[in-house]
């Protein structure tokens, strides 16, 4: 929720934002332009950060042109709150078994979609108080957002009801209209940052532009189905064969799961290392991977259509049952960094339309 | 500890692959506590007789004389583990399958006569079978060197199978087919490799070979939707791995 309502300063000021965020000790995380694409880094400067790029962004297809708005990159925050290989603990060549000491790091992340905000919140119903390292790098996260005026071309969040714009759990959310920046507080931090930014509240003409613009990105940014109803749909069409033909397209590379900021499913492996000792180390994994459904004396999925259907059914449905929520924010990265372009919307409307035997 | 009896034979290679073994510089003294080469000759001249614990195989089987040699290795060893693209697919040499072996003989050889070849260079296990698979051309030598550490402690060795992609997204790489429309096997190719030619901003040539249950006529389909060139799609999947089952079906649309 929001603490303050809306502000107005300038958007020059961001880069005050960020010399405060490092002055209190925040490893500042934010897109950078590295090798072509968006990426999630360390910012050691404000002009590290991205600035007049746009992502042009179609299913299966990304690049970088000049623009005055970007929306992300293959990166979530899952890469730092979860990441994609480490280490469980080790164990000695005399069977001493140690657990590594979380570095406690303090991280701020900047300019961060309210899709991916949204993400956060997901692992946090699965992960936190549970998985270690998320939790104790999730206990000094600082969210600086970036609401979307201009959402791109695999953007669905107005449908998934996570943005454009963020509506609560953020520490400070700001908007870019042009030279002007409308900002909000979500917390006691977020109002300390807020209070050195040199804003007044908000004057009705902005507010009116403000709105429009909102209200203009949103209807950008739908899928073409709607929520309401959606995982009981879906598994009435359970049978459905518009999996199979979706899958002729599918190679099973497991790209979507990888890029999925919500996806949370890991292996394991026990490496022996040539002094004697051991490590057990969890890496991401995914059900679009065929061992993923392997278990002793079988296999749930061999077919990979019922793997995709798995992908699709967990996100949509099974995870209101699980978590009593969406594990879809409607970020739009599995349509873009699918290699063959696969389009969950599309799947989505598919399914719906072809009526419960189809 | 009981050491591993270790047995390293060769047959139609570059030896590549085995030199990987050598080439485990730093590791190479420690391992011997672990593994006694009992058969390696590459690397030392004496040679004790099996059984053998692990035997590892590389190379494609060409010669008539290749297919006696391999059936008394598979029963000498315990367990059987092919290395290298040869040995998994039929590697490089396996591309005279596509052409004809006996004329191209006539070219090479003043005596054509005495080199007797099978008509295709295949890898073992379509004459032996075959316990694992360590893929790659050449294998890579820290997935030799775990393989070895798993099974001197008695564990069923565990190896990469799911895509190139999955290690490519895990490194943090930026695909290159996606964001370049560089053409890349990845998405059809068994991991293993660490992702390293995407790594590099290069397509994956697919040295490791297919994936488990990979789609390679769809990445085929793909790759014509981005108006990759016939000739270019088919050297692609005409490489390393050539001779795999799923590989094939992709080349054989463009000879
Ligand atoms: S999905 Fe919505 S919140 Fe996320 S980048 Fe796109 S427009 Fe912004
Ligand atoms: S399923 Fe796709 S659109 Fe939904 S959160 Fe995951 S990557 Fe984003
Ligand atoms: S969609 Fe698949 S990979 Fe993602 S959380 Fe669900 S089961 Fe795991
Ligand atoms: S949907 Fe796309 S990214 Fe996912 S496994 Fe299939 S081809 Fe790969
Ligand atoms: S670069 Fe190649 S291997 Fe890497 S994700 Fe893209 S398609 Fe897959």
């Amino acid at each position: 929720m929001s603490l303050t309502g809306l502000y107005v300063g300038r958007a020059v000021s961001l880069r005050i934002l960020f010399s405060e965020l490092r002055r209190l000790g925040y490893v500042v995380i934010g897109y950078k332009v590295v090798d072509g694409v968006l990426r999630l880094g360390e910012l050691n400067s404000f002009e590290e950060l991205a600035h007049d790029v746009e992502d042009i962004q179609s299913p299966g297809k990304y690049s970088l042109v000049s623009g005055d708005f970007y929306r992300h990159g293959p990166d979530s925050p899952k890469r730092f709150l979860y990441p994609p290989t480490l280490t469980l603990f080790k164990v000695s060549s005399e069977w001493v078994v140690s657990v590594p000491a979380y570095e406690e790091r303090n991280i701020a992340f900047f300019g961060l979609k309210p899709c991916d905000l949204a993400s956060i919140k997901v692992l946090d119903k699965i992960l936190l108080g549970v998985d270690e390292y998320y939790t104790s790098l999730r206990k000094n996260l600082v969210l600086v957002v970036e609401n979307c005026v201009s959402p791109g071309g695999t953007c669905f969040c107005s449908t998934m009801n996570t943005g454009p714009r963020a509506r609560d759990s953020f520490d400070l959310a700001y908007t870019r209209l042009n030279d002007k920046l409308v900002v909000e507080a979500g917390s006691e931090l977020g109002l300390k940052l807020l209070n050195l930014l040199e804003v007044e509240p908000i004057d009705d003409v902005t507010y009116e532009r403000f709105e429009v613009m909102m209200r203009n990105a949103s209807e950008k940014a739908r899928a073409g189905f709607e929520l309401n109803g959606l995982p009981e749909e879906l598994e009435l069409r359970i049978e459905s064969k518009t999996y199979e033909e979706i899958v002729e397209k599918c190679l099973g590379c497991a790209n979507c799961n990888m890029v999925c900021p919500t996806c949370f499913c890991f292996d394991v492996f026990d490496v022996p290392l040539i002094d004697g000792s051991a490590e057990r180390v969890r890496v991401w994994d995914g059900c679009l991977n065929f061992t993923y459904g392997q278990v002793a004396g079988g296999h749930f999925r061999p077919d990979l259509w019922a793997r995709y259907r798995h992908f699709v059914l967990h996100k949509l449905a099974y995870w209101i049952k699980q978590f009593g929520m969406y594990g879809c924010v409607g970020c739009g990265r599995c349509i873009t960094w699918c290699p063959t372009g696969i389009d969950l919307r599309e799947t989505v409307k598919k399914v719906l339309r072809g009526g419960k035997g189809g | 500890m009981r050491k591993l009896k270790v047995a390293v034979y060769k047959f139609s290679s570059c030896d590549g692959c085995q030199l990987q073994l050598l080439n485990m510089e730093e590791e190479l003294l420690q391992l011997s506590s672990f593994v006694e080469f009992a058969l390696f000759y590459e690397a030392r001249r004496s040679v004790s007789s099996g059984p053998y614990d692990v035997a590892f195989v590389e190379g494609s089987i060409s010669t008539p004389h290749e297919v006696e040699v391999i059936k008394k290795v598979r029963e000498e060893s315990k367990v059987l583990v092919a290395i290298g693209a040869c040995a998994t697919s039929g590697g490089i040499q396996a591309l005279r399958n596509w052409a004809n072996a006996e004329e191209y003989k006539q070219y090479v050889y003043p005596r054509p006569e005495w080199v007797e070849v099978l008509k295709y260079a295949e890898p073992p296990s379509k004459y032996v079978k075959v316990d694992y698979e360590i893929r790659g051309c050449p294998v890579s030598k820290e997935q030799l060197l775990s393989f070895i550490l798993q099974s001197s402690k008695g564990k069923t060795p565990t190896l990469p199978v799911d895509s190139v992609c999955v290690e490519c997204k895990r490194k943090g790489n930026v695909c290159v087919l996606v964001a370049k429309g560089v053409p890349c096997l990845g998405p059809v190719t068994m991991g293993g490799c660490g992702a390293l030619c995407p790594s590099y901003g290069r397509g994956c040539y697919g040295c490791y070979g297919p994936m488990v249950d990979p789609k390679p006529e769809v990445l085929n389909t793909r790759f014509k939707e981005l108006n990759i060139k016939p000739k270019e799609i088919q050297l692609l999947f005409k490489q390393f791995t050539n001779w795999s089952r799923e590989f094939r079906k992709v080349i054989e649309e463009y000879e």
